[in-house]
């Protein structure tokens, strides 16, 4: 049997274990468990534990607000690979310093950032806020949560350094950046599953993408670790794959189906569809990201592998990849449908994150289609456009993951920290600048890959200055992303002081609020909703008559 | 010690001061640009003295100090927010 296939199947059967120990529990071990984790989370780490405070919405609060900052730094990190790409010499002068980065440590690095400090932190800190409120309970241990949110940044900026500098003093620093993460993700998964375990009613379908997210990243390892796919070039892309599919496809898809029906005041669209993106999550191979697995290997520290599939390898992992656009098209329908809510004008289209969301699942399908073409090219071995994977990679990134995790994060912002962000017009302006750096930015640089590598396979020597200078200009633009970013991070951070106290009247985005309206004749529900009326609003039948007027009887 | 000179002073920031903060840094801008006009070729006194920010070539700096200025704005907010009383 291929690797392949045994891989994919452990880590099938690690989800299916799971569903039902989920149901069943650990039978007389269950309150054990649960005494341990309780005492692993906060008695165990001491007087540590002590430092940050247990308010409710403290730990959800401490990963957004970090998750903003890192989505900064990943963007700048992200321009300045861009600029290096044409200019290798920008940053020369900084080898006075010990400091010589590359055009490829600086993508790297602003991937790293972006994916594991940026997306990853506003996945995990939205569900400390959804799932607890989805379950009718409150969050396990919030203190742990919020101390373990700076271990995880510290693993962050580990993983920073070991991209640049793999080796320090003998030691492999990406390792240490992975021991960090998996330690700080392990004490996530026990405090949402001992959330879990105190739900008061059955568990809602968001909630299960969330878990089976959180949950993915430890059957991935699982699976990679006890077949020995972790060792070759094919099954460090699978687990690339397993983890985006995994992890970060159904976190997102949970995280944005709550966050879209909250923002918008509307239900969620169609249960089926969020049970076609469970299942499709689960069972597909989702082509965002790199062709190639050599980051799952420098993670481990391991040799990366050439990728060399046999043909039925191959038949198997493009099937796959085919079919995850099932529940790409059900998560894009299902988010955009549940915010316009039956209302053909838009409901609440400008609320801040509402707008990122938008972005996010429009972007989906064109990038899911591009992506698809760049892994099957690679997994089959033609390497025809691969000239253009690191574009459309970087396009799955902030044209699809970034704004839908940012946009839960701004949608879901009043939410967990009670106030209102600063400033909604600051919010949209950096919602302008980053959705036209992002699609203006990364569409010049993929037309400048484009030239470049026809004029490969032409065989011209010479470098074409069109490509150079539509690069250019795609750099420049894209820094527009980075402004964007820090003006949320701004809004965000003056917002947690000096924001709108939620329930001071303050939740409705219109001035206008009408108690009662006065139906006179015939009218459309659209038209009262204009008018300034609210689903509260009491709508007040008026007689009236046309019937000729006469003196008022006294 | 008390001040008889009537000396006061109001607790409302007024907007224009930013103008004028921005307009401040904008002229200092384009001092350094009519440096480089004026003397064609000659390094920055003191400043190029060091190695690092005598080679500073290349238009990605400005991109940097803007990034750069962010990253300030967002530790002073950060401060002031929690200082404010």
């Amino acid at each position: 049997m291929s690797e392949i296939f045994t891989t994919l199947a452990v880590f099938w059967l690690c989800a299916f274990v799971f569903y039902v120990l989920v149901h069943r529990g650990l039978w007389i071990f269950s309150d054990v468990a649960r005494t341990m984790g309780m005492f692993m989370l906060e008695k165990a780490l001491g007087p540590g534990i002590d430092l940050v405070e247990g308010r409710t919405g403290s730990a959800a609060r401490a990963w957004i607000m970090q998750s903003a900052l890192w989505l900064m730094i990943g963007g700048l990190f992200t321009f300045e690979g861009m600029w290096l790409a044409h200019e290798p010499t920008a940053l020369h002068s900084l080898s006075a310093w010990g400091y010589d980065p590359t055009a490829d440590t600086l993508a790297a690095t602003g991937k790293a950032a972006t994916a594991f400090g940026g997306i990853t932190m506003a996945l995990v800190g939205c569900g400390l806020h959804i799932l607890p409120n989805l379950l009718g309970t409150s969050l396990a241990s919030e203190r742990n949560g919020a101390l373990v949110s700076f271990l995880y940044s510290g693993g962050v900026f580990v993983t920073l350094v070991g991209s640049h500098d793999p080796l320090i003093l003998g030691v492999k620093v990406m390792v240490v950046g992975t021991g960090i993460h998996v330690l700080a993700m392990t004490a996530v998964v026990i405090n949402q599953l001992l959330t879990v375990a105190s739900r008061v009613g059955s568990i809602p379908m968001p909630a299960w993408l969330i878990l089976l997210g959180l949950m993915a990243e430890s059957f991935n390892l699982i699976a990679g670790i006890s077949t020995g796919a972790i060792n070759d070039g094919d099954g460090q892309w699978l687990m690339y794959r397993l983890q985006g599919s995994g992890f970060f496809f159904l976190s997102l898809a949970g995280v944005v189906l709550y966050a879209s029906s909250v923002a918008s005041g509307n239900a969620l669209w169609s249960r089926t569809l969020v049970g076609a993106t469970l299942l499709g999550g689960l069972f597909t191979l989702n082509p965002f990201g790199a062709n190639h697995g050599t980051l799952v290997a420098d993670l481990f520290g391991i040799d990366a592998g050439e990728m060399g599939m046999s043909s039925n390898d191959t038949v198997i992992v493009t099937f796959l990849m085919a079919l995850a656009s099932v529940p790409v098209i059900a998560l894009s329908a299902n988010t955009m449908l549940t915010m316009r809510g039956g209302n053909s004008s838009g409901a609440n289209p400008s609320g801040a994150g509402l707008v990122e969301i938008n972005f996010g699942v429009m972007a989906m399908i064109p990038v899911f289609i591009g992506s698809l073409f760049v892994q099957t090219d690679a997994v089959s071995g033609t390497d025809a456009i691969s000239g253009l994977s690191w574009t459309i990679e970087e396009m799955s990134r902030w044209a699809v993951m970034v704004p839908l995790s940012l946009g839960s994060v701004l949608a879901l912002y009043p939410s967990i920290t009670g106030r209102q962000l600063a400033s909604a017009s600051r919010a949209r302006t950096a919602f302008w600048l980053m959705s036209g750096a992002v699609l203006l930015g990364l569409m010049l640089n993929l037309t400048s890959s484009a030239i470049d590598m026809a004029l490969l396979d032409a065989g011209v020597e010479d470098p074409s200055s069109l490509s150079h200078e539509l690069a250019v200009a795609g750099s420049v633009i894209f820094y527009f992303a980075v402004v964007a970013m820090i003006l949320h991070c701004l809004n965000m951070v003056s917002g947690l002081f000096r924001g709108d106290i939620i329930g001071e009247g303050t939740e409705v985005a219109s001035s206008i609020e009408a108690d009662t309206y006065n139906l006179a004749s015939a009218t459309t529900v659209s038209r009262i909703l204009t008018s300034g009326a609210g689903m509260d609003t009491v709508v007040v039948p008026v007689g009236e008559s046309d019937e000729k007027g006469s003196a008022t009887d006294l | 010690m008390t001040n008889d000179d009537g000396f006061l002073q109001g607790e409302n920031e007024p907007g224009a001061s930013k103008v004028v903060l921005v307009g401040a840094l904008v002229s200092a801008l384009i001092f350094m640009v009519v440096y480089s006009i004026l003397y064609p070729g000659q390094d920055y006194p003191v400043l190029s003295d060091f190695e690092t920010f005598g080679s500073l070539t290349g238009g990605i700096w400005f991109f940097i100090l803007g990034a750069v200025l962010g990253m300030f704005s967002i530790i002073a907010t950060m401060i002031t927010e929690a200082t404010r009383e």
